[in-house]
């Protein structure tokens, strides 16, 4: 009697596991690059293609929305009240997300957004993300509104010594302008097989924001914001910078 | 063989780790009736998603009266939003957040709220969940920081026991603690006038008032339209620009040129009490109101057309009509709202 008992317990926690088998915390780590190397904040000079040079001082995104596709087309979304990360180039720690009881199945494409989704906010636990961004300041505070992606530095047009500062903060506000845009990673070069690994490697290349989609010449226009005509092709180069990397299995 | 198993049991239980254990709520909390009025449109807000309850309602009561909200401990959103005044900051052109410091812009009635669906005389809020983050972070206003308020909220016993009963999951967290005070701000449902006692057959005008009604309609119910009294459009009304602020209005929140001076049409209710008006207080009594659209409106980029129909820029009002108007505008005031003990600090 205690037996079955004990193995009806038994099944009924099998089946509190949601899915089919087995899941396990894995991580997805973000590493900001220019032609290949990490950049360096406020140090490193780099070139766009309109013949400027750049540095960095300060570069924010959130990260948010993550899902993971199979081939046959089954998805996994990433519970929505804990799928809003901040990646800040001047804090490692914050480079390495971490998520809780995914399936360890092959996935085929990794899909994120950068910002926050207008259908979701400031529903769905976007607020509880408000401490986080606030501290480090992705918030409009006149606006109630996230920035999604900041960066600042200085610049200056080639065979010129002046330096100027440029800053654009990318974000949607009012419910006229959305900036949100979604990215799709597919594992043509490299895999999403989770049932062999549990690390998955972006490198985001910080040079597309100035030629992806858009060409953008900072000199045009330094500072950024609330930008109907900018912004949207700042946000446009953002969503084509990133890449998987190779990374090594577990087994 | 009994331990293994239980061993086993164990582990799968902290491996799932699902939301199995999630909090059943003890039904210490009941629902609140949204008091609907019946000629008026479908709320906006969604009140399936955060249904008001009497502890929900009594905790926004608490936060939207409680000073810690604020970095100096003193102003609270009531501070701004004076009951009797229809939540509006009595007297004071701008408002005054914390130590004295000055705003650019009059605080705003609030009043019908969960019928909008964006919030400040510009919009800058999508909706009501989020509004609370620009006063609580605004330097002129409350200058705090939401972590900080959730520290202070979170050290405090009676806080901490009205979160876990009014929300399902009873953390003290920053989405609860908005929808709290959407809560008691969607309540603020105004609908008990003259004129809407005149609308159900309760009550007639007098004559000045049905003059001014019939003024109002003709003239002002363009934009001051229906039963909220707005059609919750951004328009410039012609006000001159005020060097001191220079506020561009809705060009603020969307970048567009077409939106600079652009201003959300108030709500006209309780106007005789929610003195002084417009986006930076400017005007102290309706009739200063009734003589700039008679005479005072300016040709500034983006004025409105409808202020552009005659060769004369504005509305031509005689004095009269300026009489019958306000006498109307007076019938739409809600004095059991304004007294209603539900909404008061004390
Ligand atoms: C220092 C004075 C001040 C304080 C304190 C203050 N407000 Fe306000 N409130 C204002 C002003 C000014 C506006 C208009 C803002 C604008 O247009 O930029 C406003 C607008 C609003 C609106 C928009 C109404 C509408 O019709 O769109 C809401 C809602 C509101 N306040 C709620 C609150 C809440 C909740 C708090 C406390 C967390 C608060 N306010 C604290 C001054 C204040
Ligand atoms: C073209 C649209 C339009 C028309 C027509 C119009 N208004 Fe307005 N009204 C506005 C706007 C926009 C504001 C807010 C302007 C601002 O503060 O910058 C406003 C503000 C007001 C205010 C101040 C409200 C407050 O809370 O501060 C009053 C009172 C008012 N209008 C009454 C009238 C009357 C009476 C008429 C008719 C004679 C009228 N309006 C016609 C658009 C209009």
């Amino acid at each position: 009697m205690k037996k079955i008992i004990t193995l009806i317990g038994f099944a009924l926690l099998m089946s509190s596991c949601s899915n089919d088998g087995d899941t396990k915390n894995i991580t997805i780590s973000f590493e900001n690059k220019i032609a290949g190397d990490r950049i360096n904040l406020g140090t490193g000079n780099y070139q766009n293609t309109s013949n400027e040079s750049y540095s960095i001082d300060e570069l924010k995104y959130i990260i948010s929305n993550i899902q993971l596709v199979k081939e046959n087309g089954e998805v996994f979304t990433y519970p929505q009240d804990n799928s809003y990360f901040l990646i800040n180039e001047s804090e490692p720690e914050s480079q390495i997300i971490v998520l809780n009881n995914v399936p360890a199945q092959d996935f085929q494409t990794l899909k994120f957004g950068i910002g926050i989704d207008q259908t979701n906010y400031p529903l769905n636990g976007v607020d509880n993300f408000v401490p986080t961004a606030e501290e480090n300041q992705m918030l409009w505070s006149w606006s109630a509104g996230y920035i999604f992606f900041k960066i600042e530095g200085d610049f200056s047009i080639e065979n010129e010594s002046h330096q100027d500062n440029f800053l654009f903060h990318i974000g949607s506000h009012g419910t006229n302008l959305d900036n949100y845009k979604t990215v799709e990673l597919s594992a043509t070069q490299f895999d999403l097989d989770l049932t062999r690994k549990d690390l998955i490697a972006i490198e985001t290349d910080i040079s597309k924001l100035f030629n992806a989609v858009h060409d953008i010449r900072i000199n045009d226009k330094s500072d950024i914001q609330v930008d109907p005509v900018n912004a949207p092709k700042i946000a446009e180069n953002a969503s084509q910078m990133f890449s998987l990397k190779p990374t090594h299995s577990t087994n | 063989m009994k331990l293994s198993l239980l061993i086993f049991c164990l582990y799968f239980c902290l491996a799932c780790n699902s939301d199995e254990d999630t909090y059943v709520p003890i039904s210490e909390d009941k629902a609140l009736d949204f008091p609907q009025p019946d000629f008026f449109p479908q709320p906006v807000y969604d009140l399936d998603e955060n249904p008001p309850t009497e502890k929900g309602f009594e905790l926004g009561k608490k936060l939207f009266y409680d000073g810690r909200l604020s970095s100096t401990g003193v102003i609270s959103c009531g501070f701004c939003h004076i009951q009797e005044f229809s939540f509006t900051h009595h007297t004071h052109e701008v408002s005054h957040g914390v130590n004295g410091a000055l705003g650019t812009r009059n605080a705003q009635p609030l009043v019908n709220l969960a019928y909008f669906n964006e919030f400040s005389w510009d919009g800058a809020a999508p909706h009501l969940d989020a509004f609370s983050i620009i006063p609580i972070t605004t330097d002129v206003e409350m200058n705090e920081t939401v972590t900080n308020v959730l520290n202070k909220l979170e050290s405090d016993e009676e806080y901490i026991d009205l979160f876990s009963i009014a929300f399902e999951n009873g953390k003290v967290n920053t989405q609860n603690m908005f929808r709290a005070l959407s809560q008691f701000m969607v309540m603020m449902v105004s609908a008990d006038t003259k004129y809407d006692k005149v609308l159900e057959g309760n009550a007639v005008f007098t004559e000045a008032e049905a003059a001014g009604k019939a003024l109002f309609d003709s003239k002002c119910s363009g934009c001051h339209e229906g039963i909220l009294f707005t059609d919750q459009s951004y328009r410039n009304n012609g006000l001159p620009i005020d060097p001191r602020y220079n506020d561009i209005g809705r060009k603020r929140v969307t970048g567009l040129e077409t939106d600079k001076y652009k201003f959300k049409v108030p709500s006209l209710r309780n106007i005789a009490v929610s003195l002084p008006y417009m986006h930076d207080g400017r005007f102290k009594t309706l009739k200063e109101v009734l003589d700039f659209y008679d005479s005072g409106v300016q040709l500034t980029e983006n004025l409105d057309s409808v202020f552009q129909q005659s060769n004369s820029i504005g509305i031509s009002l005689s004095e009269t009509e300026k009489e019958q108007l306000i006498a109307f505008l007076n019938t739409l005031t809600d004095d059991n709202f304004l007294l209603d003990r539900r909404f008061s600090e004390f």
